[in-house]
């Protein structure tokens, strides 16, 4: 399974990296890396180990011309918090589960634009990187979908057995 | 046992927590590295888009062709009307061609007054745009030509029409083009028919505006922008576009490039100017020999 989370990560790189117009677009398209990572952590966090996550975060920051290393730890942090908090999570419902993401997602994006301003690197555009957030929250229901439905990633359920036989 | 889980976890979680300083350590590590050397971490960004993205080239040619095909589609449908346009245009055109033809008699004789000859030396080598930039935060494509094709930093780099921008990291097999319209492109450029010089800037909308005009009366919306090699960063003459004012006044550049559709760029080879390394040697006014450099000893003339 953490094959496939690899595969995954690739294919939301490979979207994002389409040449499909050289245009600037006004809108910014959502985080899909850090909204995935975020979905399988809450689900299974077995799947996304910590070495794992965080090179595929720094992939993704060195192609697509991010500061490389900044958004990738912020991003980690974030998913470690959420993979502690999986037990609580799994017995809730949607709607905590999306809060905690809200509130992770504008703390990272707040966090990240005030390193930058504090070590002066060129940031940027305020407007976009709002947009991108506000975008990938609200992606994040379908993201979601995706992950239970599409993938079979799913909550642990009382009585499920892990790989070697133990119990969740 | 509800919790006999915890128990394993009461061995793993320390390592777990170990595994993650070191990894977050070595995250930040890698952006301040980046912060102090950036041309370095800039290098081993492109060495690795280098290796991995040309493996994506197989699988996007495929769903960028579907995703061409759907835009095409859409226009099939309204193939009566565009005929009309199609008609409508090809009468525009050649009353353009008359005016191309009479401004290019104009710019002969121009030149000829100013005894200015174009670069013979701008050789090119052309590419094919690999993948975006990624990010809507930064404007710049990817080639599929990189050092082994000999490119260079900084070359400037066209489409069939018009100045495209400007090279900004090479990879053995790929180079990075960061395009007029990214924020931190800065080009130097005469507004034609006045001759005033000015910068284009970009900022990351998809018509740059043009900075520092000395007199912004004498430049009206509609004349031509080319760039003026000032600096001896990009050679000179190279079409941009087109002056046009937004509705808040100000002047920016309609680019001449079609940037919708990049498909094959052309990379022009400007060769720097040679650096001067010798001391300049002072000829003496007694019989023509140089002066001696430090240290030597003049041989007494016969």
């Amino acid at each position: 399974m953490r094959g496939w989370f690899v595969v995954l990560g690739l294919a939301t790189l490979f979207t994002h990296l389409l040449p499909l117009s050289a245009m600037s677009r006004p809108w910014a398209t959502p985080d899909l890396m850090l909204g995935f990572a975020f979905a399988w952590s809450v689900r299974k966090p077995v799947y996304v180990p910590v070495i794992l996550l965080g090179l595929m975060l720094l992939l993704s920051d060195l192609l697509l011309q991010r500061p490389p290393g900044l958004w990738a730890f912020l991003g980690l942090l974030c998913c470690e918090n959420l993979q502690s908090r999986a037990k609580r999570l799994r017995a809730s419902n949607f709607a905590a589960e999306w809060a905690t993401v809200i509130a992770l997602l504008v703390g990272t994006t707040i966090l990240y634009r005030i390193i930058l301003a504090i070590l002066l690197v060129e940031q940027p555009n305020l407007g976009s990187q709002l947009i991108q957030t506000i975008t990938t929250i609200l992606y994040y229901p379908v993201i979601v979908f995706a992950t239970h439905v599409l993938m079979g990633v799913r909550k642990g359920v009382p009585g499920d057995m892990d790989a070697r036989g133990g119990r969740i | 046992m509800a919790n006999n889980r915890s128990n394993n976890q009461d061995y793993t979680r320390p390592l777990r927590r170990l595994i993650l300083v070191v990894v977050s350590l070595v995250l930040l590590a890698t952006f301040l590295v980046w912060r102090i050397d950036s041309p370095r971490v800039e290098r081993f960004r492109a060495q690795v888009t280098d290796r991995i993205v040309p493996n994506f080239d197989w699988a996007m040619a495929p769903v960028t062709g579907t995703v061409n095909l759907f835009r095409d589609y859409q226009s099939y449908n309204r193939i009566a009307e565009q005929n009309q346009e199609l008609r409508r245009e090809l009468r525009k055109m050649q009353s353009w061609k008359e005016a191309a033809l009479q401004l290019e008699q104009e710019n002969a004789r121009l030149l000829d007054l100013n005894s200015v000859r174009l670069d013979p030396r701008l050789t090119f080598i052309t590419g094919v745009v690999l993948a975006d930039s990624g990010s809507p935060f930064r404007q710049s494509v990817l080639l599929n030509v990189g050092a082994r094709d000999g490119l260079v930093d900084g070359w400037a780099t066209m489409d069939g029409i018009g100045l495209v921008g400007r090279i900004s990291g090479v990879a053995k097999n790929t180079s990075r083009v960061i395009l007029l319209t990214d924020a931190s492109s800065r080009i130097p450029v005469t507004i034609q028919p006045s001759g005033q010089r000015a910068i284009v800037a970009g900022d990351n909308s998809a018509a740059p505006p043009i900075d520092f005009i000395e007199s912004p009366d004498l430049v009206r919306p509609g004349d031509r922008v080319v760039s003026s090699g000032d600096g001896a960063v990009f050679p000179a003459g190279l079409v941009i576009g087109q002056v046009a004012a937004d509705p808040g006044g100000r002047l920016r550049v309609r680019l001449a490039a079609d940037y919708e559709r990049l498909k094959f760029l052309r990379v022009l080879r400007s060769h720097p100017t040679e650096p001067v390394t010798d001391t300049a040697n002072i000829l003496t006014a007694n019989d023509g020999t140089p002066a001696p450099e430090n240290g030597e000893e003049v041989p007494a003339s016969e």
